[in-house]
């Protein structure tokens, strides 16, 4: 009687520390899927539109301190050479749109009829994830005028 | 049952801390302080450029009020806030942050004021940085009988200038036939003004950087 005994407690006890197996592969499981629905994997749009703002982020800055953006900006003539030194300096499959801003009239940029573009516009609207930079340039030589660009960068 | 709650509990903890970091997109801030640094600059020398051109010395500060709104306008929704210091007197006789020492053999333009930096929608406060802007004009010798005047221009950081041509200098009274640059031991870079004509004792020599600063030393 005793020995049948001891054999039932041992199969509650086995028993016991299969459920518990079960019950934490369980809570392992559902917490790892929850956390991979917020994960950001290099192929999201959230991770490539970062990626990008930094892109763009530099080549402006590096721009404007080596004292090219204000000359480039500021003379109409020289915007075929502002959208080569920015082909030059992104990716060759990073398109980009440069619009150009008076600070004072924001309405419409100042190159509406001449875009420094590089890749078809319909990539613009097609992609959605589409980064938008902001940059003010205070003004060149003695004049305080400034103008706000705003750098718009998709993968192509 | 335990290893597993622990598990999840540590996994959950760094998952917190991970996306707290994700979420303050600190190099976007970075860059943003980069770019408020290197404008203020580039402000500073505009500033000093209309200063040595129209001789107001209230152009520092206006330029700096009108910065303060714009960069709101150009960053909206980061509450960027510049608060601004000119530099006054010190070794140099600032005032408003703007000074000229002219027609000296040693001469210059100068521009200096500290900021503050503050970023509200990260927290950011307190962020010290200077924006200093400086044109040195030195004239080491003058030669009469070969109508040569030699000359050290120097910027902020007292390294020579280097790329200044013909167009950028004026001999008062005189025509410019030729400006060279040569080495020099003391002062790294020096240029050679060849002029028209002979050269009085004393002559005024303008340099107007590609900044377009200016600075008149006289011999």
């Amino acid at each position: 009687m005793e020995r049948i005994g001891m054999r039932t407690v041992r199969n509650t006890k086995g028993q016991m520390r299969v459920i518990e197996t079960i019950l934490a592969s369980f809570i392992i499981f559902s917490a790892l899927t929850f956390v991979n629905m917020f994960a950001v994997l290099p192929s999201s749009p959230k991770y490539e539109t970062s990626d990008l703002e930094k892109m763009g982020h530099n080549v402006l800055h590096d721009l404007d301190e080596q004292g090219l953006l204000s000359r480039f900006v500021y003379n109409e003539t020289e915007w075929d050479e502002l959208a080569l030194a920015l082909t030059i300096f992104l990716p060759p499959d990073v398109y980009f749109d440069l619009s150009i801003y008076d600070a004072y009239a924001q309405d419409l940029p100042i190159n509406l009829y001449f875009p420094i573009r590089y890749g078809s516009p319909e990539a613009f609207t097609a992609s959605n994830s589409t980064a938008s930079v902001s940059y003010i340039v205070p003004g060149q030589q003695a004049e305080y005028n400034p103008r706000i660009l705003v750098l718009q960068l998709v993968r192509g | 049952m335990m290893i597993a709650l622990m598990i999840v509990s540590i996994g959950a903890i760094m998952y917190r801390a991970g996306t707290y970091y994700r979420q303050e997109q600190w190099e976007e801030y970075i860059t943003i302080v980069e770019h408020v640094r290197l404008g203020t600059i580039r402000l500073a020398e505009i500033s000093l450029a209309n200063y040595t051109a129209s001789g107001n010395n209230s152009t520092l500060k206006d330029n700096l009020d009108q910065w303060q709104n714009d960069l709101r306008k150009a960053y909206p929704g980061y509450g960027v806030i510049l608060t601004y210091n000119l530099a006054d007197g010190t070794n140099i006789n600032y005032s408003q942050g703007l000074a000229s020492h002219w027609n000296e053999t040693v001469s210059y333009s100068a521009a200096s004021a500290t900021f503050d930096l503050n970023i509200t929608s990260v927290g950011l406060e307190g962020y010290k940085f200077m924006a200093t802007a400086f044109l040195n004009l030195t004239i080491l010798n003058v030669d009469a009988l070969s109508s040569v005047i030699t000359l050290a221009v120097k910027g902020e950081d007292g390294m020579p200038i280097k790329d200044l041509k013909k167009g950028n200098f004026q001999v008062d009274g005189l025509n410019i036939t030729s400006v060279t640059s040569s080495y020099d031991p003391t002062y790294f870079l020096v240029y050679i003004i060849k002029c028209d004509g002979s050269i009085p004792e004393s002559v005024p020599v303008a340099v107007r950087d590609q900044r377009g600063i200016i600075v008149i030393a006289k011999s």
